[in-house]
């Protein structure tokens, strides 16, 4: 479901929820292009070489994640901010899950904020945050 | 009396909830719980006044501190201007026997918070530092809790005869409630909150199953 107005929005609406390509390859694709590679993003051994439980999905991928799960759930929306708190490490060929829930509507302005979380397969929160987006009245 | 005795708001530097929304948020999902308490990382949030917005939503609304000792961090609940004399809550290497001393000293009840949690919980230093004296209560439901987190806080508190609270860690709206504690009597205010945790009447509750 895609909402196109301020007025489409409820209090506590869920967003659709959006389980991420998290895969080597496709983590390899964003690094390469954000030129941020580096082994403990693309190789699991390096990572762990490093101390980390395995390659790591960085955080601008995370965040860009968050915000295409904004805009699949509306299209028109622009983004104000996404605000990200990060708990635990986004672990690369692991799924994850981000959830979205509508905390707060100003429909004088047209915004809205939403709270955001990545979760594993174990329910845990690894990253939260929260994002702001402003949307046509 | 159910309340969630450990939230943070847009107070706390990693805090993004503002508590209005708290608010809206308990009573639109009908959550089981009557309050909340707000824990503020490192300090004690003496500016605020939630009086009239938790008798606008009819929710008890308190507020405590989070603070940091050599042990992990730890909850006090009964904080007064003079507990806040005390010591630097700042600080973020605080002897924990400090902090117990002093809390007691003023009527305050102190908490060591997800203990099960590496670096930041009290079971993860108990090897190196020893079982420290005068803990009487733990948080053993956390809301934030990964993996064992909880087991191992539980199993903790069964070994040390520890009494148990819960509490949701919120630091955004959609994370309140998930774990709280029940309380035998009514809770009104800090003083109560403290004398109440003294008492022994209360049980750590979890919602993060219904709540998933």
């Amino acid at each position: 479901m895609t909402v196109n107005r301020i007025t489409d929005v409820e209090f506590g609406d869920t967003l659709p929820v959006f389980d991420p390509d998290t895969r080597l390859a496709n983590v390899a694709r964003f690094v390469k292009t954000a030129h941020w590679n580096g082994p403990r993003f693309t190789d699991h051994e390096a990572a762990r070489a490093e101390g980390l439980p395995g390659a790591l999905v960085p955080g601008i991928m995370s965040q860009g994640f968050l915000a295409a799960m904004i805009h699949r759930w509306a299209p028109k929306a622009e983004i104000l901010y996404v605000d990200t708190v990060f708990r635990a490490p986004v672990i690369v060929d692991q799924p994850c899950h981000i959830n979205g829930v509508v905390t707060d509507i100003d429909e004088a302005t047209g915004e809205v904020e939403i709270d955001l979380t990545v979760t594993n397969d174990a329910g845990e929160t690894r990253v939260f945050g929260t994002a702001r987006a402003k949307l046509p009245n | 009396m159910i309340l969630d005795l450990h939230a943070h708001s847009v107070v706390s530097d990693d805090g993004r909830a503002k508590v209005p929304n708290y608010c809206q948020w308990i009573r639109a999902k009908e959550l089981p719980i009557e309050g909340f308490v707000l824990t503020e990382h490192r300090q004690f949030d003496f500016a605020s006044d939630y009086n009239a917005l938790a008798r606008q939503f009819g929710l008890t609304i308190l507020k405590a501190s989070e603070v940091e000792t050599e042990y992990g961090h730890v909850l006090v609940f009964g904080v007064t201007e003079a507990l806040t004399h005390a010591f630097d809550f700042a600080d973020i290497r605080l002897p924990l026997a400090q902090v117990i001393e002093e809390a007691e000293r003023h009527g305050a009840v102190p908490v060591p918070c997800h203990p099960g949690r590496r670096r930041v919980g009290m079971a993860a230093h108990i090897d190196e530092l020893g079982v420290p004296e005068g803990v009487r209560i733990v948080e053993i439901f956390n809301g934030g809790s990964r993996g064992e987190e909880d087991r191992i806080a539980a199993a903790m508190a069964d070994e040390q005869n520890y009494r148990g609270i819960g509490g949701s860690d919120a630091h955004i709206v959609s994370h309140i409630g998930r774990c709280a504690t029940r309380f035998d009597g009514t809770v009104g205010s800090e003083g109560e909150l403290a004398e109440a945790l003294r008492s022994g009447g209360f049980e750590a509750l979890s919602f993060r199953e219904q709540q998933a």
